[in-house]
Order: C-alpha cells, then sequence, then structure tokens
C-alpha cells in the first residue's frame, strides 16, 4: 500500500514562551517492511532541523524556537509505502523449541532484555497487574505455538478493556484505564504488553498511523498505538488489541519503545508559564 | 575485619597511627615525639587555632534532614595528620589507575557494543534494571572513550592493614576542596613537620583538573570555554563548588544561566552569549536535561545531550557514568578488571551478598546486626541499615524494603574501618576512617598523592560521611 501521511501539531500559549527545545518522532520507520518514499518538516516559527537515531532506532527530528513565541506549529508531510501482506507468513519453529529460540534472540542482543523486563506505570509488574483486574493473567500454552496464545490475549484485551476516544491522557497509567474500565489504543497496548512480558516474551510499544478504512466508526483520526511481540521464526508482529487483528500493511510504524513514553510523538522543553498549554492535532492518511 | 563471617567476632581494627600499645609505627614516630614533648596545651592552642581559621576560611557543608533548607555548618577538622607512606602509596595509585581504567572501557561498552554481556560476565538484568543505565546516550562516543574524568573511589583498611575499595564514587564526586582546605589549615598549625616530613603537595588538583578539562573542548585547548555547572547554593557541595570554580579561574553557572542554540551551548553574560565548550557538571545526569531526561528538572540545560551528540560541548563526567558505581556492579568490578586488562586487581572489594541471589539474601536476613545494607542508587550515607546498631523495627522494615526491590539492594558484613588518633576534646582517642583519593583522567590517569581522610567523630561510629556527623584529616603521602 501506499499512503500520503499529513500529521499538524499546533501548541498554543496564552502567554509567550521562550528557549523552546522540540523532539519529534513522527517520520516513520523504514526496515523490511515499509519504506519511506519521500518525507518533509515544516515548522512555524521556522527552525532549522538536525535529527538521530535514538536508542530504539526512532528517527528523533530536534530544533528549538528561542525567542518568545505563544504559537508552535509542526507539520509533517510524508509518503510511505507498506510491503507487509501476510502476517501468518513465516516457517514457524516447533513449540517445543519456542523458549530456547527466544532466549538466543535476547542472548545475542542484549537490549531485548529491555522489552522483557521493563515495568513503568504503564506497564507494570504482574502482580500490580492481577490487583488491578481482580483476577488471573490469561495464561500461555507451552504446548502450542506462542502465536495461538499470543492471538488468545489479543482477543482478551477487549474483554476487560472498552473503547473510548478521548477518556485517558496521554502517557496516562495503565491503572487508571482498568479501573474505569476503558482506554484508548494506549492502553489497549500497554495491557497486551505488560501479559506478554510476564511469559517472558519480548513486547514492544508501537506508535504509527492505521489506514482510515480500518477504524471503527466513532474514533478521531490519530496517530494509532499497537503492541509488537517477538514471535519465533518470524521476528516482531504486531498485534492491534484495540481492533483485535495483526498489523499488516495497513499499519504505518512510526516509532518503537518499552512503552508510550519512549515513542511520544513529539517531547519539548521551554521556558515559561506551561499553564494553559493548548494542543491540536491534525492528521490525514490518504491512500494513494 | 568481618564480623558477619560465619563463627567471626569482631577483631580488632587496624591502627594507622599505633603498631601496638606503646610504639608508634615508624612513619608516626616523628609527630609522636613532638606531641609528648609539647603536650596538651599546645595541641588545644592548634586546635583552636585550626577552627578560627576554618571559620575566617569559609570552609562549611550542608546538612540536611534536619530542616528542608538544610544547615550550613563550619567543616569539622582534625589537626592529627594521617600519614601514608611512599610505600603504600604506590599500591594505592597503580591499583586506582588500573581500576578507573576498566571502568571507563566498561562504560565504552555497556553504551557500545556490550561484549561483557554477551559473554555472559555481567547478568543483563543488573544493566537493564539500573536506574543509572542511560539509554538516551547510546552511540555517543566521548572524546577519547572517557567517561570519569573525576573519580573518588572509597578506601578503607581492614584489620590486616589491607586497602580495600568500599565504593566507586564516579557522578559527581565531592569532597576535594576539603583536601585542600584542610591542608592549608595544617600548614598553618604545623609548619615545623613540613620540613621534616615530605609530604608531597595537593595543591595543584584544581590545575591538573583544569588541565583536564580543557583537553575535552571541542574546539581546541586555546579556545576552551569551561563552566562548572552547580545545582545552586541549597545544594550540600555549594563550597566546593565555588572553591574550585575560583581556583580554576572558570565560570560557576546554574543551568538557567545557559541556552542552547541549534546544538550549540552558550552562557548568558551581560555582553551576550559566550560560547561554552567544556561543562563540569555538579548536576545529576536526571537533573541535567529536561528534553531527555526528568522533564520537571529545572537544574539542568535543554538541549545539552544533543549539544553533547553532535560533538560540540564535553560534559565532564559523561552522562551514564552512574551505571558503573551502581553498588549493585560493586561485586563484578574485579572480574570487569580481569575482562578488559586481563590483569588481577591490585585493591580488593570488600565482601559483598547480592540481594538479588536468594542464598545471600537468606543469610543476611539471619545475620542483620552483623551487616550493612545499602541502597545501590544511593550516596552519602543516605538509605543505609548499620546492623550493629539498629533498632528490630528498622531491620523489619529494611527486610521488607529488600524483598520488594532486590536488585535495589546489597549487603556487606560491617568492616570495623581502621582507627587513627583524633584530638577530642582535650584528649587523644582513637577514631575510625576511611580514604578518598581524587583520580583525574584527562591525557593520562593521575592520582593526586593525598586525598580526603574522613573520620567517624561519635566513638566506635563507623559511618564518616559528613552528611551523618562525620570529620576528616590531612592526608600526608610521603615522598619517601
Amino acid at each position: 500500500m501506499r499512503y500520503l501521511i499529513e500529521h499538524e501539531t499546533v501548541l498554543e500559549y496564552p502567554q509567550a514562551i521562550r528557549e523552546h527545545h522540540i523532539e519529534l518522532r513522527l517520520v516513520p520507520r523504514s526496515d523490511g517492511h515499509q519504506k519511506v518514499m519521500s518525507c518533509s518538516i515544516e515548522t512555524e516559527p521556522t527552525a532549522e532541523l538536525a535529527s538521530y537515531n535514538d536508542y530504539f532506532g526512532n528517527r528523533v527530528d530536534y530544533f528549538c524556537v528561542i525567542p518568545p513565541h505563544s504559537r508552535l506549529v509542526t507539520r509533517l508531510k510524508t509518503e510511505i509505502e507498506t510491503q507487509k501482506e501476510n502476517p501468518f507468513d513465516f516457517e514457524s519453529v516447533p513449540p517445543a523449541e519456542e523458549q530456547e529460540w527466544l532466549r538466543q534472540a535476547v542472548r545475542r542482543t542484549p537490549a531485548m532484555n529491555d522489552f522483557v523486563l521493563h515495568r513503568s506505570q504503564a506497564t507494570p509488574s504482574e502482580i500490580k497487574l492481577m490487583e488491578l483486574l481482580k483476577s488471573t493473567l490469561p495464561r500461555r500454552q507451552p504446548e502450542r505455538p506462542l502465536l495461538d496464545s499470543l492471538l488468545e490475549l489479543l482477543a482478551w484485551v477487549p474483554t476487560v478493556l472498552e473503547y473510548r476516544s478521548g477518556t485517558t491522557e496521554v502517557h496516562g497509567s495503565l491503572a487508571a484505564a482498568l479501573q474505569q474500565g476503558n482506554g484508548v489504543c494506549q492502553d489497549f497496548a500497554h495491557l497486551f504488553i505488560t501479559v506478554a512480558r510476564s511469559w517472558g516474551v519480548p513486547a514492544r510499544y508501537v506508535m504509527g498511523y492505521l489506514d482510515p478504512g480500518i477504524c471503527s466508526t466513532g474514533e478521531e483520526l490519530a496517530t494509532h498505538a499497537w503492541a509488537e511481540a517477538l514471535v519465533p521464526g518470524a521476528g516482531w508482529v504486531g498485534f492491534d488489541a484495540t481492533h483485535n487483528l495483526l498489523a499488516n500493511d495497513h499499519y504505518v510504524a512510526v516509532a518503537v519503545g518499552r512503552d508510550s513514553y519512549d515513542a511520544a510523538p513529539q517531547r519539548g522543553s521551554f521556558k515559561g508559564d506551561s499553564a494553559g498549554e493548548q494542543p491540536t492535532v491534525k492528521i490525514s492518511v490518504q491512500e494513494q | 575485619m568481618y564480623n558477619g563471617m560465619p563463627n567471626g567476632k569482631p577483631r580488632t581494627p587496624y591502627h594507622e597511627f599505633y603498631a601496638d600499645d606503646f610504639t608508634p609505627r615508624d612513619h608516626y614516630r616523628l609527630l609522636w615525639d613532638h606531641i609528648k614533648a609539647t603536650g596538651n596545651n599546645a595541641l588545644e592552642a592548634k586546635a583552636h587555632e585550626s577552627q578560627l581559621a576554618l571559620q575566617a576560611e569559609g570552609v562549611t557543608f550542608t546538612v540536611y534532614g534536619e530542616s528542608e533548607e538544610g544547615i550550613e555548618r563550619i567543616w569539622p577538622f582534625d589537626l592529627i595528620p594521617r600519614i601514608i607512606t611512599a610505600q603504600e602509596w604506590v599500591k594505592i595509585e597503580s591499583g586506582l589507575k588500573q581500576r578507573v581504567r576498566a571502568l571507563n572501557l566498561f562504560l565504552g561498552d555497556l553504551y557500545g557494543e556490550q561484549r561483557i554481556i554477551k559473554d555472559g560476565l555481567i547478568p543483563p538484568e543488573l544493566i537493564y534494571q539500573g536506574r543509572d543505565f542511560r539509554r538516551e546516550i547510546v552511540g555517543i562516543v566521548p572524546q577519547r572513550g572517557i567517561y570519569t574524568h573525576i573519580s573518588g573511589i572509597d578506601i578503607i583498611r581492614d584489620e590486616k592493614g589491607e586497602f580495600l575499595v568500599l565504593e566507586d564514587n564516579l557522578r559527581t564526586p565531592s569532597g576535594v576542596s576539603y583536601m585542600i582546605e584542610n591542608r592549608v589549615i595544617e600548614r598553618r598549625i604545623m609548619p615545623e613537620f613540613f620540613d621534616k616530613y615530605k609530604v608531597r603537595r595537593v595543591a595543584h588538583y584544581p590545575a591538573l583538573l583544569l588541565e583536564a578539562l580543557r583537553s575535552l573542548s571541542p574546539r581546541g585547548k586555546e579556545n576552551a570555554e569551561i563552566v562548572l555547572l552547580t545545582p545552586g547554593v541549597y545544594n550540600s557541595a555549594y563550597f566546593e563548588h565555588t572553591f574550585l570554580a575560583k581556583e580554576m579561574g572558570v565560570e560557576l553557572a546554574e543551568g538557567r544561566d545557559m541556552v542552547v542554540v541549534n546544538d550549540i551551548v552558550y552562557l548568558k553574560t551581560t555582553t551576550g552569549l559566550q560560547r561554552v565548550d567544556v561543562i563540569y557538571r555538579r548536576v545529576d545526569d536526571d537533573f541535567l536535561d529536561p528534553l531527555v531526561f526528568r522533564s520537571d528538572s529545572s537544574l539542568g540545560i535543554a538541549g545539552v545531550i544533543n549539544s553533547w551528540r553532535a560533538g560540540n560541548v564535553a560534559i565532564v563526567n559523561a552522562p551514564g557514568s552512574g551505571i558503573a558505581d551502581d553498588k549493585a556492579v560493586y561485586p563484578y568490578v574485579p572480574d570487569i578488571i580481569r575482562y578488559y586488562l586481563g590483569q588481577e586487581p591490585i585493591l580488593h572489594n570488600v565482601p559483598t551478598y547480592q540481594m538479588t541471589n536468594v542464598q545471600d539474601r537468606e543469610y543476611v536476613f539471619d545475620n542483620m546486626e552483623r551487616m550493612v545494607i545499602k541502597a545501590v542508587s544511593e550516596s552519602g550515607g543516605y538509605g543505609m541499615l548499620m546492623g550493629p546498631s539498629s533498632t528490630p523495627a528498622l531491620r523489619k522494615e529494611f527486610m521488607d524494603l529488600v524483598q520488594e526491590n532486590p536488585r535495589n539492594y546489597i549487603a556487606q558484613p560491617v568492616v570495623y574501618l581502621s582507627r587513627h588518633v583524633c584530638y577530642m576534646d582535650g584528649e587523644l582517642e582513637a577514631r575510625h576512617l576511611d580514604l578518598r583519593p581524587f583520580t583525574i583522567y584527562g591525557e593520562d590517569i593521575q592520582v593526586v598523592p593525598g586525598g580526603l581522610t574522613r573520620v567517624a567523630l561519635r566513638k566506635g561510629s563507623l559511618v564518616v560521611n559528613s552528611s551523618q556527623g562525620g570529620g576528616s584529616k590531612d592526608t600526608w603521602v610521603l615522598a619517601e
């Protein structure tokens, strides 16, 4: 698939702020499944952009606006081609060998430990999660392929969380969502990740875009979030718990991390009064 | 002296000053003869003089915990010097150089290829669950691969007189100003001894540090604008920050005095922005850059990490150094030395129990009265249980803390630090002490011959931290 994505963020402040530094994680990843064909970022006021690749391999574009300003706009325009058509198309590993396969993968790449060990407000410990759910967690079936257990987990998430747009803040805790019984796509992804990690399976958070054709009605078009789990024989496989789907070429991955904090699309720091910061985000995803 | 060993019972701590009850060690004889000859009145006069001098010089430190903003106190100084022979110093110096070299290679590896983890020498959990492993700096290689330009490694002496490393301080170690001030005072009150003993100098520390800082300037030594970044007047080491800035002739600044514009760090001056090449920061990683670390920090400089990545500024010590002095990594340092240098450690560690190990943990819980339990990311004597002086309630509290987060704690058998005579209210009495020498890693590694000797002023106490009622002595390293 080929998409044209536009993503505009407007930050407005009642009182002018200054020495504003911004980091953007907006440019989609280029990997075996997707390729960035073109990409541009504009800012208002205009600024000099620089970039680097962060620890998780995300491209970060950053800039600063030093003089006082009460409005800051960033605008991304990118064309992207996605290739993954069938997420089930891989050589599977016999269930009895899967755990060893995962162990080796983590051993070869120590950084993979983060996706097993990391605990945070968004991805709490197993004990904490059971307290919140007031029940036990779904179990992995060791005699069956891991993918089967992950698919069951995928179907389980929407049974404990109801989708409601705008119910939790960005970087909100999973606890808040579970207590209310509803949340946004981030919470769905975090819940999936938390359970997968409790099984010892590397799982990470993905922020990106989704083909608007997939979105259920009533969802505002925004960045989407899903989970990726390391599946023996396949590598990273995307699990969209909000829609109970495996990620395919309708999904455009932008940034990955241990949880939503690592993959936040925009992060900033400035001098001045932060009260009344008004962000407005406009996103369009068009199939080409 | 490991009181916590099975069947062990406290033995006599090593005495630095006396060889036995009646005779001083050879290198103290001169001093001892003099004290005997002149008597307590002369000592009293010298003690009084040193007090006045410390007040006049304004040598202070700040204690927290008693009040919100901390209390500023006059630096406690004991006039009887601690003497280290040339032979003893050779071992300390070579041991520290070896340790600092290995720990820097370790940091470069952790933030690079991670060979030591892949080879199975360090459990990955130790690093990935460490609070001070900074993912934000992975892939950045500091100038010449040096992370810890300044180290203040604490050394103690066991009952056999062997020097052991107690902990590695590689973040923003403090105390060097007191090392220098102690010498200034001692020279004033005991000038006669400096000729008789060939005492090596320590006063050149600021010059050595300045040279090391200049050597890191991305624009070359000749154009090195250096800033000492302080968290501000409420920091317990603020005295030291002002002292070092003044001695080196560099700007003392807070985060709000600086700004990053397009990857260049500037100091805001009355005549406009002035480019900064080297930041000697005394602000912890967490607070250094609100854009990448704690976003609520007002002590740092937004954008400074990106500027560092771009190679436009040097940060001393390098961000991320803290993982190497994490107390849970400490038990691995001997292996780290063997792994990177292929050498046996010259200075040994204190035996350490890891709370993540179930057997170790149970042993420690059964012997808590004989253990010191330390939180791995704390320093300055905070977050610590001293077994022998603890209450049952406090031991229970620590047991719960350890069980909740075993990665966060280590335990060591109580080490009866060596003792030395101190002049306490008109009497010469024995007190426990340790030693913090300072190591500078610039173009090469240098250990300043001396250090800060910290003394536990309360009788029988083993806690030497100045924040916990410790004092200090001038430390004489002899040239021959």
